[in-house]
């Protein structure tokens, strides 16, 4: 046991503890989803759908037709012209600022939360 | 004429040279995620504020966060108003707990809270100013965890520091100085 420990380093260490499990918690736990799909396209005003039920859309672009399936509190790419299948491997979008992108498309599907925000751009 | 430095001047830039020494040979060691590192200068914070007051401590961090960014070719850049930001923080914290020492707390109990407000401060200007993402906060949990773990570490690094004579000397209020 190491010398010189006061009962106040204890506290310390289990408010420390207490602090960085409740970070954990609050952070990781199912919280508020995205409540909204924005479809971006080259040349277009940007459309926005709700997440409120199961839907599929489709969206033309310069290289076909990117379909999109809604479900409550998500939405992902279903298939897009893409040849690489990005679009479609971004997977489900489903925490608010994720999004998809079909560059064959010109189309950046992306949700969103209760706030707009920035986006993953940022990084 | 500059005035001659005096004793608490020596001690502040010794301490000072060893916290950019640290620090340099830290931001050598490659991390295997980007933004936990041990932060071994934290000993030096922490023995400057107990051996000599939390003015000291402050011009040691402040040294160090400077002379340390001036050799590292960062002064100036993100990367330094982190480095600052994190030991400002971690600084606010430790003023007032510093009173707690030694009778209520020691070395690990300073070096615990100081950590996590060195990442919280980091964090916070990381998310207001450089990445404003929206899911920044995903990587909060982890780096807190980090720093409890490096707070600990470097907690009982300065214990050991502390406990040995020829720093001792120089500690005001030193457990074996206190009779109580």
């Amino acid at each position: 046991m190491m010398k010189g420990l006061r009962w106040g380093d204890a506290v310390v260490v289990a408010v420390a503890t207490a602090l960085v499990t409740t970070s954990f918690a609050l952070t990781y736990a199912p919280g508020s989803g995205p409540t909204q799909l924005v479809v971006t396209q080259a040349g277009a005003e940007p459309r926005y759908y709700g997440l409120d039920g199961s839907r599929t859309i489709r969206v033309d672009g310069a290289a076909g037709v990117t379909e999109i399936e809604i479900q409550p509190g998500r939405a992902r790419c279903l298939r897009s012209p893409g040849s690489q299948g990005i679009c479609e491997a971004a997977g489900w979008l489903e925490r608010p600022g994720d999004m998809a992108v079909s560059l064959p498309n010109r189309l950046v599907l992306q949700v969103r939360g209760p706030r707009t925000d920035f986006d993953s751009m940022h990084y | 004429m500059t005035p001659e430095p005096g004793p608490a001047d020596r001690r502040i830039a010794a301490l000072a040279a060893l916290a950019i020494g640290l620090q340099v040979i830290e931001a050598a060691i490659p991390s295997p995620v980007p933004g936990i590192k041990p932060g071994l200068a934290n000993v030096i914070t922490l023995v400057a504020l107990v051996a000599l007051g939390w003015r000291a401590a402050l011009a040691v961090s402040l040294l160090r966060v400077v002379g340390a960014s001036l050799l590292l070719g960062t002064l100036l850049s993100p990367g330094f108003w982190l480095s600052l930001t994190g030991a400002l923080a971690a600084l606010l914290v430790l003023a007032p707990l510093a009173r707690l020492y030694p009778r209520h707390l020691s070395a690990l109990g300073l070096a615990v809270p100081a950590a996590i407000a060195h990442t919280l401060g980091q964090f916070l200007l990381a998310w207001a100013l450089i990445v404003p993402h929206p899911q920044l906060p995903l990587l909060l949990p982890p780096l807190l965890l980090a720093a409890l773990i490096t707070g600990v570490v470097t907690g009982i690094l300065t214990t050991s520091v502390l406990a040995d004579p020829r720093i001792q000397r120089h500690v005001r209020n030193s457990p074996t100085t206190q009779s109580g």
